[in-house]
């Protein structure tokens, strides 16, 4: 089973739940996939046995044959290719490695060279863990290539959890795309609430199972519940804020160590999401 | 000559925009014909590339000068490209004002980058 830990908003808690729910389960593979900031690895603290560089496609143009007609520029969504009647210009990092440029030109004066865009890290936690992660290289414009490449290699897991990048963007999608179930980590504040929406409307337009856990369930005001129960959507469990939390969070410990309240909410949790036998 | 001038609306009272590829419009000023054009600009709302997009706009429209008030390292390597040389207005001027400050030749030449590229 897979499973997909998001939140829309940044800030609510999903490395928090994906880290303590991946320690609390007795076999399983985490994938960190906020391959801009990823961050589950500080409280893991596994050993890196293998390193991946992840490599992306991008276009060379051959002067000598192109004829500069502009139609690879005009084909290009994402002003990766600029032509004038002198020049073509490509911004490599700009480029998502469609291979349209390529198909469109009438001269074949486009062909792939490889760069890489960052790399994919290996790591062993205990006995029966495997946890992996990807780390996107400054400046470069898309993440996917990565996360896909993570889903891949992980693709075959009993039990996987999937640390999701914020927001609804591409990497987002592709995070989460093919899980079984997702878990929101949700926030009672206007901002975590409006957030949050996306995510619904996003898991719904995907057709996905899911169902949210409120964090920090103790600041902020009640809209989120009635938004929940408006909308029929399960309410897996709520966990505090508390002072002590943060303080163990900050120096890169896991909650599950340090409380039994956390280490219940999390097997409450994988019950209700898993089944009995993995509690 | 054809000279672009990124511009905050259609008029050459209008205030020059603050940014370059995200400018509501670009004023063309033709030295042959004495004109004024106004051009929406279509780069603006690129999510991302837009420095490009905004000089292969200004590019096909056959400018050859363009009074900016900054540029990205995109920009700067596709307005070589297209051989169009660019001038940095202050902020706070008029398109007219922008356009005698350059004919003064009071506009200093970008030739590189005047801000960094995001993401």
């Amino acid at each position: 089973m897979k499973i997909a830990i998001l939140s829309g908003k940044g800030g609510t808690g999903k490395t928090t739940l994906s880290v303590n729910l991946f320690s609390s389960l007795k076999k399983a593979t985490l994938i960190d996939t906020d391959v801009e900031e990823p961050n589950s690895h500080l409280f893991l603290k596994g050993t890196t046995y293998h390193e991946e560089d992840i490599m992306k496609e991008y276009p060379v143009v051959d002067d000598n044959v192109c004829s500069l007609c502009g139609k690879c520029g005009d084909f290009c969504n994402f002003n990766a290719i600029i032509t004038s009647k002198k020049k073509v210009l490509v911004f490599d990092d700009l480029c998502h490695s469609c291979g349209g440029c390529k198909l469109v030109c009438p001269t074949n004066a486009i062909s792939y060279a490889e760069k890489s865009i960052g790399k994919i890290f290996y790591q062993s936690v205990g006995d029966n863990k495997q946890f992996l992660y990807g780390k996107l290289l400054v400046g470069e414009i898309s993440g996917v290539k990565i996360i896909e490449h993570l889903k891949n290699v992980t693709k075959k897991e009993d039990i996987l959890l999937i640390d999701s990048p914020p927001g609804t963007s591409c990497s987002t999608v592709s995070a989460i795309e093919g899980a079984d179930y997702c878990i929101i980590a949700a926030e009672p504040t206007p901002f975590g609430l409006s957030d949050m929406r996306m995510v619904v409307e996003l898991l719904r337009a995907q057709k996905m199972n899911f169902g949210v856990v409120v964090n920090k369930s103790n600041l902020g005001n009640d809209d989120i519940y009635t938004y929940l129960e408006e909308e029929g959507i399960d309410l897996l469990g709520n966990i505090e804020f508390r002072e002590e939390f943060a303080r163990i969070i900050s120096v890169g410990e896991l909650l599950v160590d340090h409380s039994e309240y956390v280490r219940n909410i999390m097997t409450d949790i994988i019950k209700k999401v898993l089944g009995e036998t993995y509690a | 000559m054809k000279i672009g001038i990124c511009a905050s609306n259609e008029s050459t009272d209008s205030e020059v925009a603050d940014r370059f590829a995200r400018a509501e419009f670009f004023a063309v000023y033709d030295s042959e014909t004495l004109q004024f054009t106004f051009y929406s600009n279509t780069a603006k709302f690129e999510g991302s590339g837009a420095g490009g997009k905004a000089v292969k706009v200004l590019g096909d429209l056959d400018v050859e000068v363009v009074l900016v008030p900054e540029l990205g390292p995109k920009a700067i390597d596709a307005l070589k490209i297209f051989e169009i040389k660019s001038y940095q207005y202050k902020q706070g001027k008029t398109v007219r004002e922008a356009l005698y400050e350059y004919f003064e030749k009071k506009l200093p030449e970008l030739l590189e980058s005047s801000v960094k590229g995001k993401h």
